[in-house]
């Protein structure tokens, strides 16, 4: 064998290497891509309309807290969740459903009776009883559900 | 560009000694048989990337091992894929291995310089057996539950030691939660930390020593 012709077979060798290893590495490393991020791109089932309690519950003027547990698929486990509900309403005719999951890194607010405010104690976020921002970092106002109210009983949407 | 990025490189790290001295090293010319330790170093690493990715799921918990096991193999994309590549990578592991061991018995690669890469080799194959021994009971079904209470029960017939065998290896006097989690944690930390220091030593001596040649006939000196 000539010296030229060792030189090339020397460099075919190591670019199959490079090649096949390449390829393998491929083959192993796409599929473990998807393997991590593909449940997470799984949608989650909507829950529809639930309801949430009674509208006598309501006191115009005072945002009222109701709890409601939701089932949830996580993986292989079934749980429950729990979601808070402010129901808001001025004429006790028109309702309005806020979540208590603050807009700015979703600590969970309450509502100061005193101060007539929600508060968030992570980062001292403010809000009104309408869920406007009055201070602090939130972005934006509380996040709203849809409502609809039959037969003086109050309905929410839970995406 | 290249070029002088790798230059860069090695005038900070010497990274072409390294490179050269692994992959570039002469070798005697040999048969197929001496590339069944790189197929063996292959399969450690399909099982450390599978075995990764599967512990991104698997739960080592008697009340979701089995759920999440069928979770991975039927609902994540591809979990029946990495799933398959480690079930069937541990098999592939300890058949390579074992013929490994063969080969390097039969054309006695284990004779002076290489008596050490034998011995790291004979404690990489026992680690490779408990491997699949924990590996075994990870699933969490009927198979691997009655099988582990067999292989269990065997440690702990031996006089005089046996009982404390079984124990140790159980986590207790039954097979039970105890028993999951410490195979798990043998599976997935203690074994890996020994396997992965023994395969840098037993490559490393590979390297240093040079792979041996085929035995010829006629090298007997009769004096």
């Amino acid at each position: 064998m000539s010296e030229e012709s060792n030189l090339s077979r020397r460099k075919f060798l190591a670019k199959a290497t490079v090649g096949i290893g390449g390829a393998i590495t491929a083959l192993i490393g796409i599929p473990a891509i998807i393997y991590v991020v593909g449940p997470v791109l799984k949608k989650e089932g909507d829950s529809g309309w639930m309801r949430i309690g009674p509208t006598s519950k309501v006191t115009p003027g005072t945002p009222t807290l109701f709890s409601i547990k939701i089932e949830r698929e996580t993986g292989w486990v079934t749980n429950q969740q729990d979601i808070m509900v402010y129901v808001y309403t001025d004429d006790g005719r028109n309702y309005a459903a806020m979540s208590n999951i603050c807009t700015h890194l979703a600590c969970r607010v309450r509502w100061i009776e005193e101060r007539q405010e929600f508060f968030c104690p992570c980062h001292n976020g403010v809000f009104d009883k309408h869920g406007n921002v009055l201070a602090g970092p939130p972005p934006r106002p509380l996040d709203r559900f849809e409502l609809k109210t039959e037969n003086d009983e109050i309905f929410i949407k839970v995406g | 560009m290249l070029n002088r990025f790798s230059n860069w490189l090695d005038a900070r790290t010497g990274w072409r000694n390294i490179w050269e001295g692994i992959f570039l090293r002469k070798v005697p010319k040999v048969n197929w048989l001496y590339t069944l330790g790189s197929a063996s170093l292959f399969i450690v690493v399909n099982q450390v990337v599978t075995g990764i990715l599967l512990t991104i799921y698997y739960v080592p918990n008697p009340d979701h091992a089995y759920d999440s096991v069928q979770y991975i193999t039927t609902q994540v994309a591809l979990g029946w894929l990495i799933r398959g590549l480690h079930h069937w990578g541990a098999s592939a592991m300890v058949v390579l291995v074992f013929l490994h061991m063969l080969r390097v018995i039969f054309l006695g690669s284990y004779k002076f310089p290489r008596e050490v890469t034998w011995f790291s080799g004979v404690v990489l194959f026992l680690v490779t057996i408990g491997f699949g021994f924990t590996g075994y009971l990870l699933p969490w079904d009927e198979k691997a539950y009655w099988a582990t209470t067999v292989g269990t029960q065997i440690a702990g017939t031996p006089p005089v030691i046996g009982d404390v065998a079984l124990r140790i290896l159980r986590g207790g006097e039954d097979l039970t939660a105890m028993t999951l989690v410490r195979f798990f944690g043998m599976h997935v930390w203690v074994l890996p930390a020994i396997l992965l220091s023994l395969v840098g030593l037993h490559v490393y001596l590979v390297i240093k020593h040079g792979i041996s040649t085929t035995p010829k006939r006629g090298e007997i000196k009769h004096e």
